[in-house]
């Protein structure tokens, strides 16, 4: 008659251990995924605040229209993937690297490029882009309609490893921000351009002394700014849905990733992307979804106090 | 001296238009539609020289004063509403909340770069819905926004929303009282001192003027008349919601200081009043109606820098060059 009650007692506490450890395991396995996709956010942001950081590096100007080009580059990529055209991703991207670029260079040329002559250019430049970014949100809407829309997963199906998920899309997209990143940097170190623009962001007199042209580099800065934010809201919008006032959440991010880094610096922006990435993961995962774009705001608040040069403190 | 010529000039065309704005009702007291956008032009008039003085006149670049309008609006609505006390009380409160938290929220970013604190006021605008549809707790309604907040009433008399000519004559009141302000705070030591620092931060900062301080109190101080336009807006309207914070309204504002002109004092005012009259005719074209507004920034700043009253300074300036000329002759 014992036996039965060993055998109970034996189950019982098995039973008791596996519950603990089927917690563990999912707690484990929750805070996996939320580093996983921190990353990959993280990843996201250093694509973005480059974009920022260098515009501001070279041409000292705050585009305050990021997020609306990053709008609008995602409602191309929505034209070009579905309805008439219906292309692949292969396509899509690198045909829209070049469309961004020249788009950027025009807008630097024909709106930026009067008002440098002003005396109180950093002011006006930001009154215009603000203007500009509110005028092309409102395009947008009219031109696309107040309803969200969203792209197809640029890497579709999801890897199982011990019971646990991720998507393709997510690791495709990870590993396709980081190559941007490297490629960003060489390009900066390597290039002719790269390293003109490194010049003028460090000293604009000394730059033209040698002979660099500022106008024109103000120009390749801004449509440089203009690729990076239009390929990565593609990667983004495969995942998130697109509309119309959507961009300025990833400006207000950016933003906050490059003065957390220190204005002007891409190794500040790059540290302060994942750690500010992942800091995101845990918000949205402990707090809830809601409180992130406060909490962003509560981090460029801290900063402001605590250290406003950021962490690498070049003012820039 | 040139100076005060031109404060002189500024104040009499003030005056000129005051003055037809008070006899505006006469004509036109009976059509309330007329009435309310002309009060509404009243309301954007404030706001924008409020914020000419924070920007164009101290040179801080804040895109929060629509975020302060809200606050004050809602911190008058939910003390009235909650705790049955006179909206006037209510106002007086909106303008000391406002002015709280544009303090609080100046002492971090004004000792920056002018840009940051654009960011962090935008930021702060942008925050403000999220913020407001969480605080349920203390009563703000959360998405619905609060109802039927008290109207104003001076002795036996209640302000209703049909009859809205005395409305007018309180918004025309506040405005004078607010314009009064601006031009006392222009004209004194304490005014000189912030364009001192606007113009030349190292030289202000050699004649003893503690830039921090200062910034400090003209944002504590241009929050806290924000907060009170606010609390009128919320009484006059009868509801406050977290839609006022859309980009509608703060491309309005835009629009006024760029067509307005930066910095010209009554500038703003004329500007209201345009931009104002243009919406309106504008609103048969929907959606549109806001296109051709940030299109009308855009162009503006590019092509008028300095506004509607630059072009009028100008042609008054050709006028008196003019006339001159006439009595040498």
């Amino acid at each position: 008659m014992r036996y039965p009650i060993i055998i109970l007692r034996k189950h019982f506490w098995d039973c008791k251990l596996y519950k603990v450890k089927g917690y563990f395991c999912k707690m484990l396995r929750q805070f996996l995924e939320v580093l996983v996709s921190g990353i990959t956010l993280g990843s996201i942001y250093a694509v973005l605040a480059l974009g920022l950081t260098i515009v501001y590096g070279v041409s000292k100007i705050f585009n305050l229209a990021y997020g609306s080009f990053f709008t609008w580059s995602a409602y191309l990529a929505w034209i070009l993937t579905g309805g008439h055209f219906k292309l692949n991703y292969l396509i899509v991207i690198p045909l829209m690297i070049p469309i961004l670029f020249f788009i950027g260079i025009g807008m630097d040329r024909v709106l930026i490029y009067p008002l440098r002559k002003r005396a109180d250019w950093q002011t006006t430049t930001i009154f215009l882009t603000l203007g500009l970014a509110l005028f092309l949100d409102t395009l947008a809407q009219i031109v696309f309609g107040p309803r969200v829309k969203s792209l197809p997963s640029i890497f579709p199906g999801s890897i199982e490893i011990h019971s646990f998920t991720i998507s393709k899309n997510t690791i495709g997209i990870f590993c396709l921000s980081i190559l941007l990143v490297i490629l960003i940097e060489l390009f900066l170190s390597k290039n002719r351009i790269g390293m003109a623009m490194r010049a003028v962001s460090q000293d604009q007199e000394g730059a033209r002394i040698v002979g660099i042209p500022l106008d024109r580099l103000f120009s390749y800065a801004f449509g440089f700014s203009i690729v990076l934010v239009g390929v990565t809201s593609v990667f983004v919008s495969s995942f998130y849905n697109i509309s119309p006032s959507g961009g300025w959440n990833p400006f207000i991010k950016a933003f906050v990733v490059v003065a957390f880094g220190g204005l002007g610096s891409t190794k500040g922006a790059l540290y302060s992307a994942f750690i500010l990435g992942i800091l995101e993961a845990m918000v949205a995962w402990l707090i809830g979804g809601v409180w992130i774009m406060p909490f962003w705001f509560i981090v460029l608040l801290i900063l402001l106090i605590v250290r406003p040069y950021g962490l690498i403190g070049k003012w820039g | 001296m040139v100076f005060r010529k031109k404060i002189n000039r500024q104040v009499s065309i003030l005056i000129v238009i005051f003055f037809i704005f008070a006899i505006l009702p006469v004509f036109f007291g009976n059509t309330p539609f007329i009435m309310h956008l002309l009060v509404f032009s009243l309301i954007w008039a404030c706001l924008g020289t409020i914020w000419d003085l924070v920007f164009g006149y101290a040179g801080i670049l804040t895109l929060g004063q629509l975020g302060f309008f809200t606050i004050g609006a809602y911190a008058s609505a939910m003390l009235t509403t909650n705790l049955m006390v006179s909206p006037w009380v209510g106002i007086i409160f909106a303008g000391v909340v406002a002015g709280i938290v544009g303090v609080l929220l100046g002492i971090p970013c004004l000792r920056l770069k002018g840009a940051y604190v654009a960011l962090i006021t935008f930021a702060f605008h942008l925050v403000l819905p999220t913020l407001i549809h969480r605080g349920d707790i203390i009563k703000t309604g959360g998405t619905k926004g609060i109802f039927e907040i008290v109207p104003l009433k001076i002795g036996g008399y209640v302000f209703n929303q049909l009859y809205k000519v005395p409305w007018f004559y309180v918004f025309l009141g506040l405005t004078i009282l607010v314009f009064f302000i601006i031009y006392k705070i222009i004209n004194s030591s304490f005014g000189s001192a912030f364009v001192a620092i606007r113009d030349s931060e190292d030289f202000a900062k050699s004649l003893g003027i503690n830039i921090y301080k200062t910034k400090l109190m003209v944002f504590g101080l241009t929050a806290a008349l924000a907060g009170v336009v606010g609390a009128f807006y919320a009484h006059y309207v009868g509801y406050i919601g977290s839609k006022i914070l859309n980009f509608d309204s703060f491309l309005f504002i835009w629009v006024i200081m760029a067509i307005g002109g930066v910095s010209r004092f009554p500038g703003v005012l004329i500007g209201s009043f345009i931009i104002t009259v243009i919406n309106e005719l504008l609103r048969g074209f929907e959606t549109y109606r806001l296109l051709i507004l940030g299109a009308l920034v855009i162009i503006s700043i590019i092509f008028m820098p300095n506004g509607v009253m630059g072009g009028l300074n100008a042609i008054i300036d050709r006028i008196a060059l003019l006339i001159k000329k006439g009595q040498k002759l």
